[in-house]
C-alpha cells in the first residue's frame, strides 16, 4: 500500500525537506526556506578534536535534529519521536505507522539507500527521508534528494536505520502528531531570526559563529601539518567544495537558502529590510562559492602551497567579516 | 534582441572551454545532447568542473543558479543549458 496524495518534491536539504513535506502533508502551507529560517537552521562551526574528527571539519548548519525540535517549539506543532534498540521492534513501530497511513520520517545512514547510484553514496548518519509506503517487503520513500518516488528493501532500511558509528540513527523515526489551530507566524520567525543572530554572533565560543569562521581562516594555513600527504591534503581542500555546495546546502553553505527565506519572511512580519538583507545575503553567498571553487581548483591541481593557502584563509577572514557585519544588521532589522 | 538558440549554444561551449582551460576542442564536436558528466561527449566533466561553470554563467549572463539540485539538471547537457538561460532572459524581458 501506498500513503494517497502524499506529495513528493525535491528539496534542498534532506532535514529541512523532509520536516516541509510532512508539514505539507498534515495541511500546513509552508515552504522549505520557511521552516529553515524559523528553525534557525543558519550556523557556522570549526571542529578540530582528533577524538571525534580525523581532520578538521566545519559545519554550516545547526545541530542535526535540532531544526524539528525548533520547528516544533516555535509553530507549536506535535511530533511524536521514536527510537529503537532492537531493530525488529524498530521495523514493527515503523510498519504500523505506515498501516495506519502516517507518513514516516525516518532516520538512517544514506549509504545503505541503494536506490542511490553507488558512487554518490556515503555514509552519513543524518539523512533523512519519509517512508509513504510498503509492497511487500519494500519500502516506499519519498527522499528528498532523490527526483522521484523510489522503493528499498527491507534488509537495507533496516541496516540503514540501525547503522552504527557517530550520531547513529537508532531506528529514529518522527511523525507529525498534531497540528496547533493557530499559528503565530510573525513570533516564530522573529524568535527564529533572533536565535539566528545570537548563534553567529554572541555564542562565547571560539569556533562557533561568526568567530568559528575567524577559527577556520587562522587554522587552514595548518592544515598540511595534519595531512598524511599532498594527495590527502587535496581531498581535504577539496571536501569544502562539498561541505559548502553538495551536501545538500542549497548552495554557498545555506547562506542562499537561508536568503530566500528573508525574502519570504519579509511580508509575513512586515519588515520590507529584511528583503534588502536578502539581496545582501546572496551575495555573501557568492563569497563563500567562490571559496568552494578555489579550494576545488587548488585542490584539484594539487596546488597547496602556503601562498595558496594564505589566499584561501583571506576570503575566509572577509567572509567572517562580511557575516559579521550581516548579522548586526540582521539582528538591528527585528528590533 | 536575444541570440539565436543555436548561436547560444555555440557560446556556452566556447564559455566552457574558455573557463576549464580546454584547447584544441573545435564546438562542433560537443554534442548538444549528451551528457556532460559521466558520459562520451566530446566534452566531459567532473564535479569542480560543474561548480565553475555555474559561476562562469552568473559571470556572463547574470543568473544565479543557486540551488544544487536545479544546477544538477541545468549543467548536464549543452541543450539543457541553452534552455535555462533562454528562458531567465525571456523571462527578464516578460518583467
Amino acid at each position: 500500500m501506498i500513503i494517497q496524495n502524499f506529495n513528493h518534491k525535491m528539496a534542498a536539504h534532506c532535514e529541512s525537506g523532509t520536516i516541509t513535506s510532512l508539514l505539507n502533508h498534515a495541511g500546513l502551507d509552508i515552504t522549505e526556506p520557511l521552516v529553515f529560517g524559523i528553525a534557525s537552521g543558519i550556523f557556522f562551526g570549526y571542529f578540530h578534536s582528533m577524538k571525534s574528527f580525523a581532520f578538521p571539519t566545519f559545519i554550516v548548519r545547526n545541530k542535526p535534529g535540532r531544526m524539528r525540535v525548533n520547528i516544533e517549539k516555535r509553530l507549536g506543532i506535535r511530533f511524536s519521536t521514536m527510537d529503537f534498540r532492537d531493530a525488529a521492534r524498530g521495523k514493527q513501530a515503523l510498519d504500523e505507522l505506515i498501516e495506519r497511513n502516517v507518513p514516516t520520517a525516518a532516520q538512517v545512514d544514506f549509504f545503505y539507500m541503494d536506490y542511490v547510484p553507488s558512487w554518490e553514496r556515503v555514509h552519513i548518519n543524518v539523512h533523512y527521508l519519509v517512508v509513504i509506503g510498503k509492497e511487500g517487503n519494500r519500502y516506499i520513500i519519498s527522499d528528498a534528494y532523490f527526483p522521484k518516488i523510489v522503493e528499498l528493501e527491507e534488509a537495507s532500511m533496516e541496516k540503514g536505520r540501525f547503522a552504527g558509528g557517530s550520531m547513529s540513527p537508532k531506528g529514529f523515526i518522527f511523525h507529525v502528531d498534531k497540528l496547533p489551530g493557530e499559528i503565530d507566524y510573525r513570533k516564530a520567525i522573529m524568535k527564529g531570526i533572533d536565535k539566528a543572530c545570537f548563534s553567529m554572533l554572541k555564542i562565547p565560543i571560539p569556533f562557533l559563529g561568526v568567530k568559528g569562521i575567524r577559527t577556520f581562516a587562522k587554522k587552514i594555513v595548518d592544515w598540511p601539518k595534519f595531512a598524511r600527504d599532498t594527495e590527502h591534503l587535496s581531498h581535504e581542500i577539496m571536501k569544502i567544495n562539498i561541505l559548502l555546495e553538495d551536501q545538500g546546502t542549497g548552495g554557498a553553505g545555506f547562506r542562499f537558502m537561508y536568503a530566500t527565506f528573508l525574502q519570504q519572511a519579509a511580508d509575513m512580519v512586515g519588515k520590507p529590510g529584511l528583503k534588502e538583507l536578502s539581496g545582501e545575503l546572496m551575495k555573501i553567498g557568492d563569497g563563500w562559492r567562490e571559496i568552494s571553487l578555489f579550494s576545488a581548483r587548488i585542490g584539484k591541481n594539487r596546488d597547496l602551497g602556503p601562498d595558496k593557502l594564505k589566499q584561501l584563509s583571506d576570503m575566509i577572514y572577509d567572509r567572517a567579516d562580511v557575516e559579521e557585519r550581516f548579522f548586526r544588521s540582521l539582528s538591528l532589522a527585528i528590533k | 534582441m536575444q541570440k539565436s538558440i543555436e548561436d547560444l549554444r555555440l557560446e556556452i561551449k566556447i564559455l566552457i572551454m574558455s573557463t576549464l582551460s580546454i584547447e584544441g576542442l573545435d564546438p562542433a564536436q560537443v554534442d548538444d545532447d549528451k551528457p556532460l558528466f559521466g558520459g562520451d561527449n566530446a566534452l566531459t566533466l567532473d564535479s569542480v568542473d560543474a561548480i565553475e561553470i555555474i559561476m562562469a554563467i552568473q559571470r556572463t549572463y547574470g543568473i544565479r543558479i543557486a540551488d544544487q539540485d536545479k544546477a544538477r539538471q541545468v549543467i548536464s547537457s549543452i541543450n539543457s543549458i541553452a534552455g535555462f538561460i533562454a528562458e531567465q532572459q525571456e523571462n527578464a524581458l516578460v518583467k
